[in-house]
């Protein structure tokens, strides 16, 4: 079951935004969720809300019987089977309402990880690799939330460089069992889990996954990790000695593990992004209520200018965030609509056209991550020293985001995947880079071209949005031409770029929604410009910082004219766009889209 | 049997209400079914889950965005529901005409309205809807069992409460102490998809609206930022007491 809003909408290849204009209607918005969606999120709101809020002291001090309760309950609810096929108990529903349900249930960062760490990393192996057996087996188990998932794929000396694992499988004299040895690392669910998806590679080669149950002889749960954040999930080692796991348990191909473990992360990483808007949205509310009641000089705090600055600021990033999430996954929904579903093998293609977008996937894990921490910060601020205190909500907010830049692959990890991903399919011939690069380059080699006349209450903020393209792909341009493909091996290049690439797609994602509503929202309209301003000079010192590593002398010069007459233009008066946000925000006592 | 459940949407309870051009102003607020209404709801499924061959009806009266009140309904699991579509603001003493013409028509044999109305706290629904049917009614319900064509309850009063026990055809209000309605679904809202949801016209219910309403005020809360010099107390103390006796009114 699907929305037929993406159905009917315009299908765009995976990084496309860099060189395609897209028009309002293109683009999937929160404000076109179906009925039945929007149902769903309510009931994940209220269980969120009503279940999970008045249980976060005891899921803080980590009880767990606390714990696997609510996730009970999220199962009876049927929050856990959303991509379950139909056949083992779950609805086979579209991606962006798992997303809804990531989104809303992240009120709480402990349980929001346990369930994640559970529905996503945990469930979706079996999902798309299991054998009908194991699926048989274990599926409707899980979709019901009666056993808990973990995933264990880190280890001590391997984190971000996964390939690398130590841990050994090796197949018994009598053939009927694997054996495993190693130790897996900051394992989320390691201390409630009845399945583990273990990574070992075979005869210390051959990558592969295992599902193995708790209880197994040889497999140990250590400690509980003291963690800076998310106190209340459970994070432990993993320890495998002599672990016999049946032979119908390994999940998978032998020797193809990795393939496991890199399509799981895209999923993971834009339903990171999903939560990451519920996190800030939930943070949000939060700060605002105590600051529209907290007296300093007579007055509430919400009547200074620093204090509505940093609502009004927290206020566009979540609105940038939720245009920017829900666009990139209604994209995928709207690829997935195009499958066959009645192939063999659904599941395999389901990954194939959610790998086209894995550039998105990468930019909605961490720029939601990085918008989240902005206004986990800013939340915190504006409570001056109660911020500082567990007594209030801020404290729990700011510590818990943290993790959000590290797992999922870390942000610096990612911002390689962006910019390599984006060369690599330019190299291939998959996306028309070079071309578009050197339409720019013509272009500005042509001289200075009178602004493009344009129509609108964003006219100015479109003429940004088309001078961020063409600085990025210019700045491309003059990376390549100095490094060739020796670009990978200049990480701050690779990162300042893909700081471009993401404000792109996350500034034409905030003005292609705001068009969408046709005026519906006044207060969007103030967001959007308010987050472009912030949006255009990210790109705007990125591209320098890119340009003075790849030039000097005279080129440098000359690149600098042209990125001076690329970013040139008047200042918005974001004084006044912030004070109007923050008003309407504080009004309602939490992010809102209705003045 | 058939229930009939009455629902009525209204702005949830952590919304800030606007006021625009002396109307109440509800777009963009998020609304709710009324939580009485819900513990109606809850209380007509758990008398069809118990065993008893049952079918709620539920019936909402009011605009178009009303049947998003009504998918909800239909998602917990009500059987049909029917939309008397209407921009008017009908007060209690009409909306029970509509309701008692419904439930005669749909031959219903219990019904089921939230005691109060949040929205206009005036208790009127169900009583003027029993008493237009010629029906018994039972009010602030607090807890309920059927036994074939008798229903015996409490009636919660101000210090305890009474049991009773009441023939069927009858009208029940309900109030918090009933069962807690339950969340929707996801396999529920699914099928709540492909459930009837009736859209019929007002006019055939022939109401005769004699009340309206003229304008409306939320209730302004000024702060006096009044601070009182603390370094005689006994002064200060006096002073205290004679502002809030004579220009705060708040003691006699």
């Amino acid at each position: 079951m699907s929305n037929p809003a993406t159905e009917k909408m315009r299908r765009v290849t995976g990084g496309s935004f860099l060189i395609e204009d897209l028009a309002p209607e293109d683009i999937f918005t929160l404000e076109d969720l179906s009925d039945v969606q929007r149902q769903i999120e309510r009931t994940t709101i209220d269980f969120a809300e009503k279940q999970v809020q008045p249980q976060i002291a005891a899921i803080e001090a980590k009880d767990f019987s606390v714990m696997k309760g609510l996730l009970r309950k999220a199962g009876d609810l049927g929050l856990m089977a959303i991509d379950v096929p139909q056949e083992y108990g779950g609805f086979d529903m579209d991606k962006v309402t798992s997303a809804l349900i990531a989104e809303k249930i992240a009120i709480c960062g402990s349980f929001s990880v346990a369930f994640s760490a559970h529905v996503g990393i945990g469930t979706l192996p079996l999902i798309w690799y299991g054998t009908a057996q194991q699926k048989e087996k274990y599926l409707a188990r899980l979709a019901s939330g009666e056993w808990v998932a973990a995933y264990a794929l880190s280890e001590a000396s391997s984190g971000s460089d996964a390939m690398n694992i130590r841990t050994r499988a090796t197949l018994s004299a009598d053939g009927k069992h694997y054996v495993l040895d190693g130790e897996k690392m900051w394992i989320s669910n390691a201390g409630i889990a009845n399945l583990f998806t273990v990574f070992a590679k075979i005869d210390g080669e051959k990558f592969a996954a295992f599902l193995i149950e708790s209880g197994t002889a040889g497999l140990t749960v250590g400690p509980e990790e003291h963690k800076l954040g998310i106190r209340g999930s459970s994070t432990c080692p993993l320890i495998l000695a002599d672990c016999h796991v049946p032979k119908e348990n390994l999940l998978g191909e032998a020797g193809k593990g990795h393939h496991i473990a890199f399509n799981i992360l895209n999923v993971g990483r834009y339903k990171l992004g999903a939560a990451a808007i519920g996190g800030a949205k939930y943070s949000f509310r939060s700060g605002v209520r105590y600051a529209r009641e907290r007296i300093a000089f007579s007055k509430p705090i919400t009547s200074f200018g620093l204090v509505q600055q940093m609502i009004a600021d927290s206020a566009a990033g979540i609105f940038a965030g939720e245009s920017l999430v829900y666009r990139v996954i209604g994209a995928i929904d709207a690829s997935l609509a195009e499958r066959d579903k009645t192939a063999a093998n659904n599941t395999a293609e389901i990954q194939k056209h959610i790998e086209e977008y894995a550039v998105e996937c990468s930019i909605l894990k961490v720029w939601c991550s990085e918008m989240l921490e902005r206004v986990v910060d800013q939340m915190l601020q504006l409570h001056g020293g109660y911020g500082y205190v567990e007594e209030y909500p801020a404290e729990r907010a700011y510590r818990d985001s943290r993790i959000n830049r590290i797992f999922e692959g870390t942000n610096e990890i990612n911002r390689l995947i962006i910019t390599g991903w984006m060369m690599k399919r330019a190299m291939q011939g998959r996306l028309a880079l070079l071309p578009a690069i050197q339409r720019v380059m013509d272009e500005i080699m042509a001289g200075p071209t009178p602004r493009e006349e344009r129509e609108g209450e964003l006219a100015d903020q479109h003429f940004l949005l088309a001078n961020a393209k063409k600085l990025s792909l210019f700045c491309a341009g003059a990376a390549s031409q100095k490094f060739g493909s020796g670009l990978v091996d200049e990480q701050e290049i690779m990162g300042a770029l893909a700081d471009m690439i993401m404000e792109v797609l996350v500034l034409e994602s905030a003005i292609l929604r705001t068009e969408k509503m046709q005026g519906s929202s006044p207060l969007a309209v103030l967001m959007v410009k308010c987050y472009a301003a912030r949006s255009f000079r990210v790109v705007e010192t990125a591209g320098e910082r890119v340009l003075g590593a790849v030039a000097e002398g005279d080129m440098l010069r000359t690149r600098m004219t042209i990125l001076r007459r690329l970013t040139k233009h008047e200042p918005e008066n974001t004084v006044a766009l912030g004070r109007e946000i923050a008003t309407a925000m504080t009004a309602a006592g939490r992010y809102t889209l209705q003045i | 049997m058939r229930i009939l459940t009455l629902i009525r949407q209204v702005l949830d309870a952590e919304e800030t209400v606007h006021i625009r051009s002396g109307e109440i102003d509800l777009n963009g607020s998020k609304l709710v079914v009324d939580t009485m209404d819900e513990y109606g709801v809850e209380q007509a499924l758990r008398i069809r889950d118990s065993g008893v061959d049952v079918e709620v009806v539920a019936l909402a009266v009011g605009p178009e965005r009303n049947q998003e009140a009504l998918r909800t309904v239909l998602s917990m699991g009500a059987d049909r529901a029917i939309h008397v579509m209407t921009e008017l603001a009908l007060d209690p003493i009409p909306l029970s005409k509509v309701a008692a013409q419904i439930a005669q028509q749909e031959r219903i044999d219990l019904i089921f309205c939230g005691g109060q109305q949040s929205d206009w706290d005036s208790h009127a629904l169900g009583a003027a809807t029993a008493e237009r049917l010629q029906l018994p009614q039972v009010t602030w319900v607090s807890a309920l069992e059927v036994h074939g064509q008798t229903l015996t309850g409490r009636h919660d009063v101000d210090d305890g409460s009474e049991m009773f026990s009441v023939q069927l055809p009858a009208v029940i209000t309900t109030q918090q102490g009933l069962g807690e309605p339950r969340y929707p679904t996801v396999p529920n809202i699914i099928r709540a998809k492909k459930k009837e949801l009736r859209i019929e016209t007002l006019d055939q219910f022939h109401v005769d609206l004699k009340l309206n309403v003229l304008g409306a005020a939320v209730q302004a809360k000024a702060r006096l930022h009044k601070i009182l010099d603390g370094k005689d107390a006994p002064a200060a103390a006096a002073e205290l007491v004679e502002l809030l006796r004579n220009e705060a009114r708040v003691i006699p």
